[in-house]
């Protein structure tokens, strides 16, 4: 059983690129391109991406397409490879002729295209790469997720603020997420009066924090902050558990996949993290994107995932009001004023970084529940000049 | 400050003892085939996937073991015998690239078969925990010490006690003298190859139970760790590996416990290799 499901994307790749070969259909459609890591070490995160962005093209369509155009999604694997992802920039471009792109990748291969598709005038919304350079590359980038500088501010506040932390040790993984994530928590947590212990940085991949945890033992410390993905993030928890320390625990969107739970198991029981999906939300529209994505998958819907929705459908809403145009499509989304997106609703977007509330949520009973909502626009707002 | 030193240590020594599981096979290749077996972190990979797969099909942690291991038995007699004896006569880069690729490969294939995400590995261990004063062993920490220190024992009897063990140190030594003893050096070779496959197939299932992750790439760090600590040790020479495992496993430990040092964990293994090499190339228990 687990190995047929494991089977299947592989079954699906030529598939998909049997269907990408197609030549044009008759009818018109709307081009939309996408591109994720959907092979290598971040594909559970490609394949989250795809699925969603797959449903909210199935909704579109659905619904009449827009003006009466039927929405294709022209889909592509980066490998999470620049030089990959360089030649889908301009194959979309050149050979697809798409409207307009969602990244549904990370941030190398992010930060590598918006250039491109900036020069050629395209419109793109990036699901959730956070590299600050990824929006500065034109007008008429949008990203849906939050800079680090916002997650980590906001993990403070829900640290300090409403965790009542004093004392807190915090774990940097060393890469620009962790790096900036964790400097603007300590800067934040600092300003709210709380007693930093330690910042300890560890390289991506690292399983054993055996050595790091140690050294927190038996200092009074109330809170780890720790920057980290569902690997490490996983032995972090584990660790701490099995050394007994019971200091509360907090990480950020790194870990916000089924994958974190699977590892970690009970130890992840009462972690909290920063993201922009909560589970939670009784809008109707996030319900039965889980519901859909559940059935879809059969197993629970994520944060990437549900960023690369949101990504398709404001992009089909620049789509709506301005048609085809690209500098229509671009005004749209820059005027664009409370949008609904299922990450939360989306105040407006500033030279391209999102502003919307932070979702605190914690696990409990094996899922992610909703913890809290920081709306201090003092932290959400997206610090860009 | 004791207590937090007391505690590093056993940090350093659970790694330690998984870097010797790991890096004992290595050696032992090395010492009767000349040959640098790249290729064995895949069989330590093969180790994770097999105990899982058995484990998850009878539930028995010590079937899963036996599978474990007899996968990677399998799988090192048939490089052995499809890649390392046919390439015994050409220059050892032949054999050093061939050991790569086929480690390349079988880390995709792997990926190919098992997916690229990570298998969680959950054992409920009936340990205790250990806590005498400052001192706490975890269940897990007694596990991987208890049953590395098993396995070593083992190989040391079976090499010291048994007339296999004497055939294997003979043909690590002289091999030619060996033959002309009359010794079936082919089977001396095999014998070896299915030991320390087994024992890093043994530490393959070790490592996913005590990091709850089976993974396509969890070989890369017992890949080229274990090249750096066997020539530490002084390549070919088990007792060597057994020591530089530990020295590396609390030396890394205790520079991230006491010392904020800006280089990442790995670097120890290699500035150790490259001291090894400046100042003494037989390693620390080989022999010139």
């Amino acid at each position: 059983m687990t190995f047929l499901r494991l089977a299947l994307p592989l079954v699906m790749l030529p598939m998909l690129l049997a269907l990408g070969a197609l030549p044009a259909r008759a009818q018109p459609t709307i081009k939309i391109g996408f591109f994720a890591p959907l092979t290598g070490f971040a594909a559970a995160d490609g394949a989250s991406t795809k699925h969603s962005a797959e449903i909210a093209v199935e909704e579109l369509n659905a619904a009449g397409g827009i003006k009466g155009k039927k929405v294709e999604l022209v889909v592509y694997d980066d490998r999470h490879d620049s030089k990959e992802a360089v030649a889908i920039a301009n194959k979309l471009i050149e050979k697809d002729q798409v409207v307009g792109v969602v990244s549904g990748s990370y941030s190398m291969p992010s930060r590598v295209t918006a250039p491109i598709f900036a020069k050629a005038g395209l419109p793109m919304v990036v699901s959730y790469a956070v590299h600050p350079d990824v929006t500065k590359a034109g007008p008429c980038v949008f990203r849906n997720g939050y800079l680090g500088q916002v997650e980590g501010s906001a993990a403070a506040e829900s640290a300090v603020k409403l965790q009542k932390a004093r004392k807190i040790a915090v774990l940097t993984v060393d890469n620009d997420f962790g790096r900036v994530t964790g400097a603007a928590f300590i800067e934040r947590a600092k300003k709210l009066g709380a007693e930093i212990h330690s910042d300890q940085v560890y390289k991506l991949g690292e399983k054993e924090f055996g050595p790091y945890l140690t050294k927190l033992q038996g200092q009074g410390i109330d809170l780890i902050f720790h920057t980290s993905y569902y690997n490490e993030g996983a032995q972090i928890v584990r660790k701490a558990k099995e050394l007994g320390i019971t200091a509360k625990q907090e990480a950020t969107e790194g870990i916000d996949s089924a994958i974190f739970l699977q590892l970690a198991g009970a130890a992840a029981e009462g972690v909290t993290f920063t993201t922009n999906l909560n589970r939670d939300d009784p809008r109707p529209e996030v319900q039965s994107f889980l519901k859909k994505y559940q059935a879809k998958t059969g197993s629970p819907a994520d944060m990437v995932g549900a960023s690369a929705y949101d990504a398709v459908k404001i992009l089909a809403r620049g789509i709506e009001q301005a048609g085809t145009d690209a500098k229509g499509i671009c005004a749209t989304l820059t005027n664009l004023r409370d949008y609904p997106a299922i990450t939360g609703k989306i105040s407006r977007f500033v030279k391209g970084e999102v502003t919307k509330p932070v979702q605190i949520q914690i696990i409990r009973d094996g899922k992610v529940r909703s913890f809290a909502i920081i709306d201090n626009p003092e932290v959400i707002t997206p610090p860009v000049q | 400050m004791t207590a937090t030193l007391v505690q590093q240590l056993i940090n350093g020594l659970t790694v330690g003892s998984l870097y010797a599981l790991m890096a004992l096979g290595l050696t032992m290749v090395y010492g009767v085939l000349r040959v640098l077996h790249i290729a064995h972190a895949a069989v330590f990979t093969l180790g994770g996937y097999g105990g899982l797969a058995v484990y998850q099909a009878t539930g028995s942690f010590w079937l899963a073991l036996a599978g474990a291991m007899l996968a990677a038995v399998a799988a090192g007699l048939a490089m052995e015998r499809w890649v390392y004896w046919p390439l015994l006569g050409k220059p050892p880069i032949a054999t050093l690239i061939a050991s790569i690729g086929l480690f390349i490969g079988l880390e995709e294939l792997y990926r190919i078969v098992a997916g690229p995400e990570p298998y969680a590995f959950a054992v409920p261990l009936r340990l205790p925990e250990i806590r005498r004063g400052p001192l706490l062993v975890t269940p897990p920490q007694l596990l991987v010490m208890a049953l590395t220190a098993g396995l070593l024992i083992a190989l040391w009897l079976m090499l010291t006690r048994t007339a296999l063990g004497l055939a294997l140190r003979a043909a690590s030594q002289d091999q030619e003298m060996a033959a002309a003893c009359g010794m079936r050096v082919r089977g001396v070779v095999m014998a070896n190859f299915a030991i320390g496959s087994a024992l890093a197939g043994a530490a393959g299932m070790l490592v996913g139970i005590y990091y709850n992750s089976v993974s396509p790439t969890m070989g890369d760090v017992a890949g080229y760790k274990g090249l750096a600590i066997i020539v530490l040790g002084g390549l070919g020479s088990i007792p060597g590996t057994v020591l530089g495992a530990l020295v590396i496993g609390l030396v890394e430990t205790l520079v991230i416990g006491f010392v904020e040092f800006p280089l990442p964990r790995d670097a120890w293994a290699f500035l150790a290799m490259i001291a090894v090499f400046l100042a003494r190339p037989q390693g620390l228990l080989g022999v010139k």
